[in-house]
């Protein structure tokens, strides 16, 4: 059990972060642009980033809610990370992806600095699945922490927001959110109830991501929010309900290379159990064994799994015609649970939902069948080019 | 008859007097080439400062802009975050120095986040895909203290290279910044909006040249009416949101009159030309008068004859005019430095990277040049049709048809000059207007000259004749003889000089009034301020440095000025309102009011309950009168409608200034910050001595300390500069004029060569004929002159009475100094007496038995 567990969840989003970020900076620039009457290459000088300063994750982490729905600047990296799956009355399906990261610049932000100083810089993703429909929407934005622009705030409330897309609280609590984003075209509007506790990963929360000490981050999953609200497409607005999870990582990591991309699952089962499960693909074309997974009771109660009590086969395949990446279709997942076995066959909702952005990746809704039915979010990364290139 | 022979004849005249040719070819150059050069000077200047718009605002389709006090950037989060406008960004702007204040450049503080679809030079070329470098860099900018982008050009001016500090300074601070990249420009276009730039991130920008929750503004790109209906409806008080090219266009206005002025002096010049040209057309006729009369002779139609002079006219057309287009852009190279110079100096900062020619220039030249050569040609082409076989041996014939045409000419310029006066009557504010009035009363005048000429002739034959005896006698005659030649160039010569003397009148007027008026305005002994860098921007001073000034020993008093743009939500039209607050009147005491509806000892106690007084022009402009006493501001506390109770003589800006106590202005807006200090000294002082010690105290903080007499002489320089254009198209009038009363004296010497060779036969010297010639260029030179005497004056009153109060809203007193009589009359006498000078050598050295060779 004291294994170190690298969680795939975690790895990537701290790449998004580390690369995406920084050179995602010169790509929104360059969408939606025509020739223009003025315009200039620049030529520049590389910038200068150091993790220097920012506390790491080594000791078990101190959770006080809801404190820790709030951000943690000490870090350097941390995220808010909602995907789910609605429905109307009438059997419309649709999935839907919210997530906000935070990047630490420095780690003290200094006093005499202007109210435009920022040490923070905020990223937003937001994509919606329409299953019926047939379509696929995503936007992302970014902003610096300042002038109320962006930001996270435990208190009064927990608020995390980029412009105007937000998840706020409506209790004191926060155990009742609110996540409100329009985009071109589509938008939701949705409130999320936590019908269990914070599930811990790792030690306590203190997820290891290698074998030396601070290259670990602290995790920790809302795996079951009942959610209600609409969504809409264009002009069309739909009233819809259904469940949603929420991830939330924060640390300040220095990756170690090999891995080419990673496979993760995060389920709800219609028997109450919510399932997260991963895999690391390794340029030899092996997988990564210090990995696992965690199997959340109706009760709230977790189990972890490790790397060796879970195996993910791909049935199928899909090939994008943006990027010409071709990503798994359709997994038998199986899980060992000592005196049990669960058999599970997850099948995307869309084919096509790839999110091409300042990166390319696969995040989709996901339909599960077999020892138990439900459905869950699947992301793919490492298919349109090896991350590992990039870092 | 083949109309080929003719044009072969035609051809060979043109040979055998090529000096003739290159004259006509030199007066369409020098019309068509003055026309094109001030245009290309003005084009430049205003596509100089287009781009420079451009490069700050981008692809912004509005702006939101706020008055002193700026835009709060609360404005900004609420646009983003509440109402979800995504195409917005913020700007802080300023002027700022390097190179120890050698180097002026703006700079522009931006949130890299919000420029996507803002300012394109700082993405990535439009043709590749992906510049993930440009994002490093402006993640520099973004992670970075004081790190900045700029050209290779502007790099190249600063001596630095990526990586190196330099310094920038302002009136108020002084911090090193490191260059982290080079802006690339696309294209010469981007090169040249980009070459006075300094990129920084926002942060970095508001630290140094801006005030804290204030942005200098947020540029827009609006898709639709509902999207500004829906900011509208968010706007907090003191800011407003407008289209950004409307915008433009009202900043260049600022400049329109002054570009206007220069081109109606560069239409005056090829007026001149066209003088010119129908003189040597005329003279290339009476030349070929027996040519052409044999042609007719033998077959010749009057059409054939017609169109061989116009093609003549034509072919010396296009060739000066396409030379003139060249040598406009020449010119324009020359024009546009002092063009832009005084535009700096006066309206806003400009610099021009690259001359601009635009294809209405090049029409405009055309047009110009075809109509000067082609209707300056047609009446010389019609007198060649009316010559018959039987009349080319007589001359007299020409000469009664010119004694009619002079009362025809008399009849509509007495008609001209009637319409002018009627004109001069309305209360048209359109400065075209003005000009209108101010061609019709020329051209009257003008072509009153001929007739004048007829009988100033007649009367000055008797005094003449007494002092120089029969030689002087005939000198008057021989001009009255000639009077279709002399008639015309006697008018060329009086519209030159004319011009030569209304300008310097009109220079002169505003000089003294200008001099009354900075007698009275600078009332203090010595003034404080940041650099001037336009109308536009003001720069932001510590008010606590009054203090320091104050304890400085013989100081006796401190006054500040808060000089800032306000907005007049009345007037969108117009430019932003200059508006000064003063912590007292200065010049309360000398101040020149044109009306006051309070007691003058009052106006002060008025303007420390909310009344403003305003300058002049500010008041022309928006026809604020006695009755219209009112003018709306927006201010912080929202738009507030002041009382004008005063409004006065002031010639600092033609745009005009709103004048305020700054106890009402800071309770108007929240700006804490001045823009100079005017010094009273005690009695015993000694100034160079305290200028020494002010200066120390304001050190480092980039400003400038002027004592009275040094403020006094910076105005003037700036007001010469800003005439030496004026003077030096008046100079290019007066060279044409002069080459046109040479080729007007060429002509009339050739038609009297059979006159002048019956003379030597019967006995006249060589030495005479020489005097007689002189005699007759000088009278036609004096008469020249002294016409263009009452037609200058004419000329300055319709400048300052209708131009100026049109272009600037000024009025001033007219002022003639003796000098430029003198010297106009001079002028006209010097160029005539020279330009006769060849053809009177000429003449003296006649043959006789060459010269009457036909008789």
């Amino acid at each position: 059990m004291n294994r170190p567990r690298l969680s795939n969840k975690l790895l990537f989003p701290l790449l998004l972060v580390a690369v995406v970020v920084v050179p995602a900076l010169g790509l929104i620039w360059v969408s939606g642009r025509t020739a223009e009457l003025i315009g200039a290459e620049t030529e520049i000088l590389p910038p200068q980033f150091s993790s220097d300063g920012f506390a790491r994750a080594v000791e078990p982490w101190q959770w006080d809610f809801p404190r820790d729905h709030g951000p943690h600047p000490s870090f350097q990296t941390e995220w808010w990370y909602y995907t789910g799956n609605l429905t109307t009355v009438s059997g419309r399906r649709f999935g839907f992806q919210f997530t906000i990261f935070r990047r630490g610049l420095t780690p003290e932000q200094s006093a005499s600095a202007g109210e435009w100083h920022a040490n923070q810089i905020y990223m937003a993703h937001f994509s919606l699945s329409d299953i019926a429909g047939g379509t696929f929407h995503q936007d992302e934005r970014f902003s610096r922490g300042a002038v109320g622009l962006a930001g996270a705030e435990a208190l009064p409330r927990y608020r995390v927001w980029v412009e105007d897309w937000s998840v706020h609280a409506l209790d004191d609590s926060a155990r009742h959110v609110r996540i409100q984003a329009r985009s071109e075209g589509f938008a939701i509007d949705l409130e999320l109830t936590s019908v269990k506790p914070p599930a811990f990963h790792g030690v306590n929360g203190l997820s290891a991501k290698g074998r030396e000490p601070g290259n670990a981050s602290y995790y920790y999953s809302l795996s079951r929010l009942k959610t209600a609200g609409t969504v809409a497409i264009g002009d069309k607005e739909f009233t819809v309900s259904g469940t949603s999870w929420m991830d939330r990582e924060f640390g300040t990591s220095a990756l170690s290379a090999g891995a080419v991309g990673w496979d993760w699952f995060a389920v709800q089962l219609s028997d109450g159990r919510d399932l997260m499960v991963g895999q690391i693909r390794q340029q030899d074309g092996g997988v990564e064994p210090v990995f696992g997974g965690l199997l959340v009771l109706p009760d709230g109660s977790t189990r972890y799994l490790d790397a060796g009590s879970f195996s993910i086969v791909p049935l199928g395949s899909w090939q994008s015609k943006r990027s010409g990446a071709t990503y798994p279709a359709g997994w038998e997942i199986s899980v060992s649970l000592g005196d049990a076995e669960l058999q599970l066959t997850l099948e995307p909702l869309l084919a096509d939902q790839e999110i091409v952005g300042s990166v390319t990746y696969w995040e989709g809704a996901v339909r599960v069948s077999g020892d138990a039915a439900g459905y869950g979010y699947a992301e793919l990364t490492g298919y349109a080019r090896p991350l590992r290139g990039l870092f | 008859m083949s109309s080929a022979v003719l044009y072969r004849l035609a051809l060979r005249a043109l040979q055998r007097r090529i000096l003739q040719g290159a004259l006509f070819v030199f007066s369409i150059v020098a019309g068509v080439a003055l026309v094109v050069g001030v245009d290309v000077a003005a084009d430049s200047a205003r596509r100089a400062f287009s781009l420079s718009i451009a490069s700050l605002q981008g692809n912004a389709t509005h702006e939101i802009v706020g008055g002193p006090s700026g835009v709060p950037t609360s404005l900004y989060r609420t646009l983003r975050v509440d109402l979800g406008i995504r195409s917005a960004a913020p700007a802080i702007q300023g002027t700022v120095r390097a190179s120890q204040g050698e180097v002026v450049l703006t700079l522009l503080g931006i949130d890299p986040f919000a420029e996507s679809q803002m300012r394109a030079y700082l993405g990535s070329s439009p043709a590749g895909g992906a510049n993930a470098v440009s994002g490093q860099a402006l993640l520099r900018l973004l992670t970075e203290p004081n790190t900045v982008l700029v050209t290779e050009a502007v790099a190249t001016r600063l001596g630095v290279q990526p990586g190196d500090r330099f310094e920038l300074t302002t009136a108020q601070k002084r911090d090193t910044f490191t260059l982290v990249g080079i802006l690339r420009p696309w294209n010469d276009l981007s090169a040249q909006a980009l070459s006075a730039l300094v990129i920084t991130d926002i942060a970095a920008a508001q630290d140094f040249i801006g005030s804290p929750g204030t942005l200098s503004r947020i540029d827009l790109l609006l898709a639709n009416d509902l999207q500004v209906a829906r900011i509208r409806e968010a706007l907090p008080a003191g800011v407003v949101l407008r289209a950004v090219a409307s915008n433009r266009e009202t900043l260049q206005q600022l400049s329109g009159s002054f570009i206007l002025n220069l081109q109606a002096l560069s239409l005056l010049a090829l007026v001149v030309g066209v003088f010119l040209v129908y003189n040597i057309m005329s003279f290339s006729v009476v030349q070929r008068r027996i040519q052409l009369g044999m042609l007719r002779a033998i077959g010749a139609t009057r059409r054939q004859v017609f169109f061989t002079i116009l093609v003549e006219a034509l072919v010396f057309g296009v060739a000066g005019t396409l030379l003139g287009l060249a040598c406009g852009y020449l010119l324009g190279g020359f024009l546009v430095d002092a063009v832009t110079r005084t535009i700096t100096d006066v309206y806003y900062r400009v610099e021009v990277q690259a001359l601009t020619i635009s294809s209405l220039t090049i029409a405009k030249g055309v047009v110009a040049g075809f109509i000067a050569s082609l209707g300056a040609g047609l009446i010389p082409a019609v007198n060649a049709t009316r010559i018959s076989a039987a009349s080319a041996l007589r001359s007299a014939d020409a000469e009664q048809a010119t004694r009619a045409r002079v009362d025809v000419a008399a009849a509509v310029g007495v008609m001209l000059l009637a319409a002018g006066l009627i004109l001069t009557q309305f209360q048209e504010q359109s400065l075209v207007f003005g000009f209108g009035v101010l061609f019709f009363v020329l051209m009257g005048c003008i072509l009153l000259t001929p007739v004048a000429l007829l009988f100033s002739m007649h009367a000055v034959q008797y005094v003449s004749g007494r002092i120089f005896g029969t030689l002087g006698a005939m000198a008057p005659r021989a001009i009255v003889r000639s009077l279709s030649r002399t008639g015309v160039a006697v008018a060329a010569l009086a519209l030159a000089v004319s011009v030569i003397v209304g300008v310097s009148v009109m220079i002169a007027s505003f000089r003294s009034t200008v001099t009354t008026w900075l007698d009275d305005a600078l009332t203090a002994d010595v003034f404080i301020s940041a650099p001037a860098s336009g109308l536009l921007e003001s720069e932001i001073v510590d008010p606590k440095l009054a203090e320091r000034l104050a304890a400085v020993p013989g100081v006796a008093q401190v006054l500040t000025a808060r000089d800032v743009a306000a907005l007049a939500p009345d007037y969108p039209e117009l430019p932003p309102v200059n508006l000064v607050a003063v912590s007292q009147d200065l010049a309360e005491r000398s101040r020149r009011y044109l009306w006051l509806s309070v007691p003058r000892a009052e106006v002060w106690d008025a303007m420390q309950n909310g009344a403003i007084v305003v300058t002049e022009s500010f008041a022309y402009r928006r026809h604020i009168t006695p009755e219209a006493n009112s003018l709306t501001l927006l201010t912080d506390r929202g738009p507030q409608s002041l009382p004008v109770v005063g409004v006065y003589q002031h010639y600092g800006s033609d745009q005009g200034i709103v004048l305020m106590a700054d106890s009402v202005y800071r309770g108007k807006f929240n700006d804490p910050w001045v823009s100079s200090f005017a010094l009273f000294l005690t009695s015993e002082t000694d100034t160079e001595a305290l200028l020494e010690r002010v200066r120390q105290v304001v050190a480092n903080q980039g400003l400038t300390v002027q004592s009275t007499r040094e403020l006094r002489a910076e105005v003037f320089t700036i007001f010469d500069r800003a005439f030496s254009i004026t003077a030096a198209l008046r100079s290019l009038a007066a060279v044409v004029a002069f080459i046109g009363i040479l080729s007007a004296l060429m002509a009339l010497q050739l038609d009297q060569r059979r006159t002048f060779g019956t003379m030597r036969a019967l006995g006249l010297t060589g030495a005479q004929l020489w005097r007689l010639t002189l005699l007759e260029t000088g009278l036609m030179g004096l008469a020249a002159g002294l016409f263009a005497l009452p037609i200058g004056l004419v000329l300055a009153k319709i400048l300052i009475d209708v131009i100026n109060v049109r272009a600037f809203g000024w009025t001033f007193t007219f002022h003639v100094p003796p000098s430029a009589m003198l010297q106009a009359v001079i002028i006209a006498l010097a160029a005539a007496l020279l330009a006769g000078a060849y053809p009177a050598w000429r003449v003296a050295r006649l043959a006789p038995a060459e010269a009457i060779r036909y008789e």
